[in-house]
């Protein structure tokens, strides 16, 4: 029993890692209807930067997330006011948001690994090999970090969404766009500042994956099936979806892990999506699908 | 002077043919109009491009001497012009209380809201009855009445409504009514489209009537009400038979 509750708990971490990585993907979906498949490149690009200010500037990954999401936030902005607004009439919007969005994805991708080669990095900060007992139970004290500062920050979005002006607007902008352009919601100042926050998430997501997950250019794509996996389960565009799809997730993965071994992990998390969707197609918090 | 004035409008949806066809219509304070005419003619394209939802293609919309060119629907709203379209306008994960907030989005003076909600809770109190409610979870009724108490949440000049009784059973669609009537009492123009021509007629004050994306006739309520050629035409042999539906 011992030993299960242990495994549940390292999935838990690695679960509310999860959600954080995938908060804004749906933050994106849910408001904007952007499926957008380059939030993990942007999270892998955002773990480049904090990589570099621990390995030239001495900077800790974590403190790193105070410049990565105001830089991020910006970015995001700009890449919605570059390259979204001029699709929004569209008729294939949501097609064209995942063909422009992978067309983004290849870019910085291609930009990533010119710069910084093919090669894995890792930032090392001393905690990342520190652990603690919580009674019985060990707890990594990197992951520790991560999963609550990442249940901190998916906090803040909800209380920002619950209790703020402009977080009424975007809540409303994802019920119901035209009715939120009814009651005065501008929809696309609503629209690029959900991108950009979704992106600041993205930019702390990388402060995290700088020293959890050994990264390089091309371990995006492996990142972005996990996340829509994470998002479609949760139910496009649910937030709450997300977090408890994730928490669910990285459960399940660390118990098959534990039981069966290692290789299994993916393939675990792909079957309990598939199961899933077979009984609620629509995601555990998704309102039935529109046509 | 008219208080909104609609000039040669030509308007349509995506690469579609113009469904307003240089409609011209002007809409004086403090009257209340009721838009007639058969399907398709331009009746709920006519509020979307007063709204801003639509663009018009050439034409143009001018609030109190300001030509709106291509404004966005919350500059339009911010102008006082509010817009209740017909279905889907509540927001259904939030709750009643939520919806009336939101539609004071405009507003950030928090005592002009709360004013203004209570305002709205007295002219429908199944709202405050109801006020933690989910607004998607309330009956067709309940949720049309949050949207009319929505659109007072800004203090609009003028109200647009798209069909505020379709769907609604008999007894419903009187209340609804009965609130149009106290809107108009409170000095709001209204400007509303309504499939049941003959109660909607009989609550306004004018009548215009679309066809084929123009103004085909206007005048005064009751004398459409009583003009034997637009009966025939365009309220339906129902009307000789008492006016039921």
């Amino acid at each position: 029993m011992t030993e299960i509750i242990q495994v549940v708990i390292f999935g838990l971490l690695l679960g509310g890692v999860y959600a954080l990585f995938a908060s804004g993907l749906t933050l994106a979906f849910g408001v904007m209807r952007i499926v957008n498949l380059a939030h993990a490149v942007f999270i892998v690009t955002a773990a480049y930067g904090a990589f570099f200010a621990w390995d030239e500037l001495g900077i800790d990954p974590i403190v790193s997330i105070l410049f990565l999401m105001p830089l991020f936030f910006i970015l995001g902005v700009g890449v919605y006011l570059m390259f979204f607004i001029r699709i929004e009439g569209s008729p294939r919007y949501v097609e064209m948001t995942v063909l422009l969005t992978f067309g983004i994805a290849i870019m910085i991708e291609g930009i990533l690994g010119w710069r910084f080669t093919g090669i894995f990095r890792q930032a090392k900060p001393g905690y990342l090999t520190d652990a603690f007992f919580w009674g019985d139970y060990l707890i990594p004290t990197g992951q520790a970090y991560a999963a609550g500062l990442s249940l901190v920050l998916l906090a803040g979005l909800w209380l920002f969404l619950r209790y703020t002006r402009t977080g009424y607007g975007i809540r409303a902008t994802m019920q119901n766009r035209a009715a939120a352009q009814l009651v005065g919601v501008n929809v696309r100042r609503v629209s690029a500042i959900s991108f950009g926050i979704s992106a600041a998430f993205a930019g702390a997501s990388g402060a995290f994956m700088s020293y959890l997950f050994p990264f390089f250019p091309f371990r995006h794509w492996q990142w972005i099936a996990l996340l829509l996996a994470l998002v479609v389960l949760g139910g496009m565009g649910s937030l709450k979806g997300a977090v408890v799809g994730a928490l669910l997730l990285g459960v399940a993965s660390s118990l098959v892990v534990d039981q069966i071994g290692p290789g299994w992990g993916p393939m675990a998390f792909y079957a309990a999506l598939f199961g899933i969707l077979l009984i609620r197609p629509q995601g555990l918090f998704g309102k039935e699908l529109a046509v | 002077m008219a208080l909104l004035e609609i000039r040669d409008v030509n308007a349509g949806y995506g690469k579609g043919p113009d469904i307003l066809k240089g409609l011209s219509l002007e809409v004086e304070a403090g009257k209340s109009y009721c838009i007639i005419g058969p399907n398709g003619a331009g009746k709920s394209t006519l509020l979307k491009v007063i709204s801003g939802l639509l663009p018009p293609r050439s034409g143009e919309v001018v609030f109190r001497d300001v030509p709106f060119n291509g404004a966005r629907p919350d500059q339009v709203l911010a102008a006082g012009i509010c817009f209740v379209p017909q279905d889907q306008a509540v927001f259904p994960e939030m709750s009643v209380k939520e919806n009336l907030t939101i539609g004071a989005y405009l507003e950030r003076d928090r005592s002009v809201i709360k004013e203004r909600m209570e305002r709205v809770f007295e002219l429908f109190p199944i709202l405050a009855e109801r006020a933690s409610q989910d607004g998607g979870t309330m009956s067709g009724g309940q949720q049309q009445m949050l949207a009319l108490g929505r659109a007072l949440m800004i203090d609009p000049a003028v109200m647009m409504l798209d069909e505020p009784s379709l769907g609604l059973a008999p007894q419903i669609a009187d209340q609804i009514f009965a609130t149009i009537r106290q809107m108009e009492a409170l000095g709001i123009t209204i400007v509303m489209v309504e499939q049941n021509a003959v109660r909607g007629l009989e609550l306004a004050d004018w009548g215009v009537v679309l066809d084929l994306g123009i103004v085909r006739f206007e005048g005064p309520a009751d004398t459409i009400l009583d003009d034997p050629r637009i009966r025939e035409l365009y309220l339906g042999k129902a009307v000789g038979s008492g006016g039921t539906e």
